[in-house]
């Protein structure tokens, strides 16, 4: 052993003075031929003839010298050294081929780790709480709110459950701050005050809440966000103590939450106050008091054990604190976090993820294939090597060598890819896309597709080393080896049947989106542009100062320069407004309405809002400015709820009681339906009240809409100096409504553009890799076309021979992904939008762009066959 | 090690590193200066050559045997001169000790009657 180290020492010496060694050694063994030489001349030999004496009794010095040498080297380090500048060399001299399975490779690998990195944190990566399997969202889930909710009253109750802790947060708000002299709009979130013990997140400085602080009349005090406190405070450790004026109120700063925090729900947050829930306020005022709650499950406790022991709890407090009309359509859920977080997305994550990994696929299929064209296209190389004494063992150590070259090199690309397409992705995606600042590149999915690839590289390229080179290869005839041609012709067909699939998903999406952009809304969007704002409660505290502020504002914002309508309303579509239970309105002589009718929407408006937004009336009249001092609200319904509530009837004239208060509201007009869910989801029924000159009916945020001709920035500096004329420290967001609408459909066309490109890059790479099996095929079969066409085939013949091959597998192709598109689509039906998954339009055009493609890909190699020469072709073997 | 070789190339092989070894038993040697010990010493019965020598030595020298180092030979040339290592002379003497013991038993078979 010991030997051996010093000799491998030795050795490894001699391996750092190469140059040094090699010139001892031949020194040492010319200073011997010189001996010999002067002692021939010693015995009497003349000086020539001496010289000639010696060197003809040495022997060949330079097979001397070489075996000397080789025993001072590392041998694999030498074979190693010697395999990768053959590699290298042969890379170099077939540009083409490196490239195409670099890029390749990088491709494939750079896309699919991009898209995993961003659906990792959604999908796969846990939550930044301890144990998160054990948090769970609960809470009533109706008609009102797409996710589960609570009343504060109930929370008191569900305490008593079987929850480890259950803690709640009141839904955000915006709050204004004062940082130094600035108001900012900031975002604040009101917690219980084990909020952060439930989730088991302690404060990074200061210290958390105490029940202390959550009493109801209790100092506030405040927790800030690491990223705010950065902001706003420097990161300087002395805001502790610090006070922070918030809505007008005092603060006081005890703690900053860790860099890692997230709500979870996933809103941004700046400030964290105390919710100071009171349970000696009256069951009713607590029972319209809306929450989120949240829980941590008790070790060992299933989401499922844990419903049924909250069920009896829950039926008891939704009995008290529902209104009798929703009871029946409110229930219990009780979900994980994870699912209540990536409900939205899932569907269009999974999708994504998905239709890269067939990327991948089809990338390592188009190597697989290069690999084995190229080996078989060495297979006389091999056998020459083999016939001149090479063993099987270094020719595979050669070979492997290659592939991991190939499959290194296409990681490195692979890994810029990848990088440069998460910028892309990240600057490119919408808001919404939960999470994205978490995607990073993830060291162990980069590791993962690597080793995928190398792989699969490995494998093909060991292929034909393990395959016994034979004696008719070394005379350069083909020999014939249907297995693996078969194979190859395989991998074609599945690389078509991957990009069909691929250009079918990506299809339906485009269609999907198209008719998104091109359906009718219901009102106008062009022309106009929107003012939207939230008064600070606190600034205008009683309620006479909020609608002087609404009545001054009318009276200014209705002077537009250059003329056109002008609208106010608390809200405005697609998106939604508030909204009451349909089985709370009554109509005066008739029948109670059903009782599961769902949520009706509605919005307070000036009477010029159906012309500003251009809805059609479609019976009866429009509001009017005269009505607005009187004592009755008219109403006007959209047609959808005049239709469920009177049928056929004359809507017109009937009285409505809408909040079961006794007062009744006469019908004056019916607008026409639009869209007030979102693009997707089919509309609410909405009815539409006058905005009446006294403070019952002003709310604290408005939208001011103006349709008009003049250009958009224009009227943009002309609204903002009106607003800051009445409160300069008011944010007015302004945008065009078309603007507005159009965020409805960024998620649908962040997620059909990806798909897309996946399906181009699919298309690219079944394209090439046809192209290089015909043409390889072409290569291999040149004696025999040029048999064919010496004994009269016309080159036409040769080329349609050509374009047959690539039919067949093509066509194979096609059929398969045919059918894989049908298994397919049904899953991502929820991604669609009025197309049906089997849409035939789509299914053919992708066929028809696949054909088209192969057709064109097989075009080089037919017209390079049909060009053969017979004479050269027959004497070039 | 003392494996017991049945290849003659072998036996050969291993004798003429005992050989060597010998010659460098009094002092450092050149490459020329031990062929010549051998072959002056054994009367011109043996002769080694070249291309059985030098690989000898590398190989004697990479088993930690030998040392070497460049010096000036008589006639003022560069030369690489080679010395026994304290294990270079045990294994001399082991070797010796074997060889002896070999003709010892050798005589003794051709000598009986």
């Amino acid at each position: 052993m010991s030997q051996w180290l010093s000799s491998a020492w030795l050795r490894a010496k001699a391996l750092f003075k190469r140059r040094q060694f090699d010139r001892d050694l031949e020194d040492e063994l010319r200073f011997h031929l010189v001996m010999r030489e002067e002692k021939l001349k010693a015995a009497g030999l003349d000086p020539e003839e001496a010289r000639y004496a010696s060197r003809r009794r040495f022997g060949n010095r330079a097979s001397l010298q070489e075996t000397c040498r080789e025993m001072w080297v590392f041998v694999w380090l030498e074979d190693l050294w010697q395999d990768l500048r053959y590699a290298l060399r042969a890379m170099r001299k077939n540009p083409g081929f490196t490239a195409v399975v670099v890029v390749t490779l990088a491709l494939g690998i750079g896309a699919s780790t991009a898209v995993f990195s961003v659906v990792d944190p959604l999908l796969f990566r846990r939550l930044p709480y301890p144990k998160d399997d054990q948090l769970v969202s609960v809470g009533y889930l109706g008609p009102v709110d797409n996710n589960e909710f609570n009343v504060v009253s109930s929370y008191f109750d569900w305490r008593q459950g079987p929850f480890k802790s259950l803690t709640a947060m009141r839904p955000g708000v915006g709050c204004d701050a004062m940082i130094g002299d600035t108001p900012r709009r900031i975002n604040c979130f009101s917690v219980a005050a084990n909020f952060l013990q439930t989730f088991g997140v302690s404060p990074v400085l200061g210290r958390d809440f105490n029940p202390e602080d959550d009493r109801p009349h209790a100092p506030t005090v405040a927790l800030l966000s690491y990223g705010f406190w950065q902001r706003s405070f420097g990161g300087d450790a002395k805001a502790l103590g610090k006070t922070l004026v918030v809505d007008d109120d005092p603060v006081q700063i005890i703690g900053v939450l860790p860099k890692s925090f997230e709500m979870p729900q996933l809103g941004e947050i700046d400030v964290m106050l105390p919710a100071r829930l009171d349970a000696s306020l009256p069951r009713s005022a607590n029972s319209s008091s809306f929450l989120r709650t949240f829980a941590r499950l008790p070790e060992g406790m299933s989401i499922e054990q844990a419903h049924e022991r909250l069920l009896p709890i829950f039926n008891a407090t939704a009995d008290k604190d529902v209104p009798r009309e929703l009871r029946s359509e409110v229930r219990l859920v009780v979900r994980s976090l994870r699912d209540r977080q990536i409900q939205e997305v899932k569907l269009s994550s999974w999708m994504l993820l998905g239709s890269v990994l067939a990327l991948l696929l089809a990338a390592c299929a188009n190597v697989a294939n290069l690999m084995l064209a190229r080996a078989l296209a060495r297979r006389q190389e091999l056998a020459m090597r083999t016939a001149l004494g090479a063993g099987r063992g270094r020719l595979i150590r050669q070979t492997l060598t290659e592939s991991l070259i190939f499959g290194l090199l296409g990681g490195a690309a692979g890994c810029a890819t990848a990088w440069a397409l998460l910028r892309l992705c990240v600057g490119l995606a919408p808001g919404g896309m939960l999470r994205l600042e978490h995607a990073r590149i993830d060291l162990r999915v980069l590791l993962f597709a690597l080793a995928g690839s190398l792989g699969a590289a490995l494998l093909f390229g060991m292929a034909p080393a393990l395959e016994q080179p034979r004696a008719e290869a070394l005379a350069g005839w083909h020999v014939a080896g249907t297995a693996r041609t078969l194979f190859r012709k395989a991998l074609v067909s599945a690389q078509v049947a991957i990009s069909l699939v691929l250009l079918a998903g990506a299809s339906l999406l485009l269609r999907s989106l198209w008719k998104l952009q091109s359906q009718p809304l219901g009102f106008q969007p062009e022309h106009v542009i929107t003012a939207s704002f939230t008064l600070r409660r606190h600034r205008y505290q009683p309620a006479t100062a909020q609608v002087s502020f609404f009545d001054e504002l009318e009276a200014r914002l209705k002077q537009i320069p250059g003329g056109g309508y002008f609208a106010l309303s608390d809200s405005i579509p697609p998106r939604g407004s508030m909204g009451r239970p349909y089985s709370n309105l009554r109509i005066a002589g008739h029948p109670p309405v059903a009782p599961d009718g769902g949520m009706v929407e509605f919005r307070w408006v000036t009477p010029e809002y159906f012309r500003a937004l251009g809805i059609p009336i479609l019976a009866g009249r429009a509001f009017e400015e005269g009505e607005r001092a009187s004592g009755e609200s008219p109403l006007i319904l959209s047609a959808t709820l005049a239709r469920r509530l009177f049928g056929n009837e004359n809507p017109l004239g009937q009285q409505i009681d809408l909040e079961a208060s006794g007062r009744w509201s006469p019908v004056v007009g019916v607008a026409a339906d639009i869209k007030n869910n979102g693009l997707t989801d089919p509309p609410d029924p909405e009815y539409y009240r006058l905005r009446m000159h006294n403070a019952h009916t002003v709310g604290s945020s408005g939208v001011a809409l103006f349709r008009t001709s003049l250009d958009p920035g224009t009227l943009e500096r002309w609204v903002r100096k009106e607003f800051a004329a009445m409160d300069p420290s008011l944010p007015v967001t302004v945008e065009t409504l078309d603007q507005r609408v159009d965020r409805f459909r960024e998620r649908p066309r962040f997620v059909a553009a990806l798909v897309g490109l996946f399906a181009a890059l699919g298309l690219l790479l079944a394209a090439v890799g046809l192209y290089g099996v015909l043409s390889f095929l072409v290569a291999r079969q040149t004696r025999e076309i040029g048999v064919r066409m010496a004994i009269g085939a016309r080159p036409l013949d040769i080329a349609l021979h050509i374009q047959k091959y690539a039919g067949i597998w093509t066509g194979i192709g096609v059929a398969v992904g045919l059918a894989g598109s049908f298994a397919l689509a049904r899953t991502i039906r929820g991604l669609l939008f009025e197309v049906s998954p089997n849409d035939p339009v789509s299914l053919l055009a992708s066929a028809t762009v696949l054909v088209v493609t192969a057709v064109l890909a097989a075009w080089i190699p037919s017209h390079r066959a049909a060009r053969i020469d017979p004479v050269i072709a027959l004497r070039n073997e | 090690m003392g494996e017991k070789q049945s290849n003659p190339g072998e036996i050969l092989r291993d004798t003429l590193d005992m050989l060597i070894l010998r010659a460098l038993k009094r002092h450092p040697l050149h490459g020329y200066a031990i062929a010549e010990f051998i072959e002056q010493t054994s009367e011109e019965v043996l002769r080694v050559e070249e291309g059985a020598l030098y690989p000898a030595l590398h190989r004697l020298e990479l088993r930690g045997w030998l040392i070497s180092e460049w010096g000036i030979s008589e006639n003022n040339r560069r030369a690489k001169y080679y010395r026994l290592t304290a294990a270079g002379r045990k294994q001399l003497a082991e070797e010796a000790a074997r060889w002896g013991r070999l003709t010892a038993a050798i005589a003794r078979v051709m000598e009986t009657a």
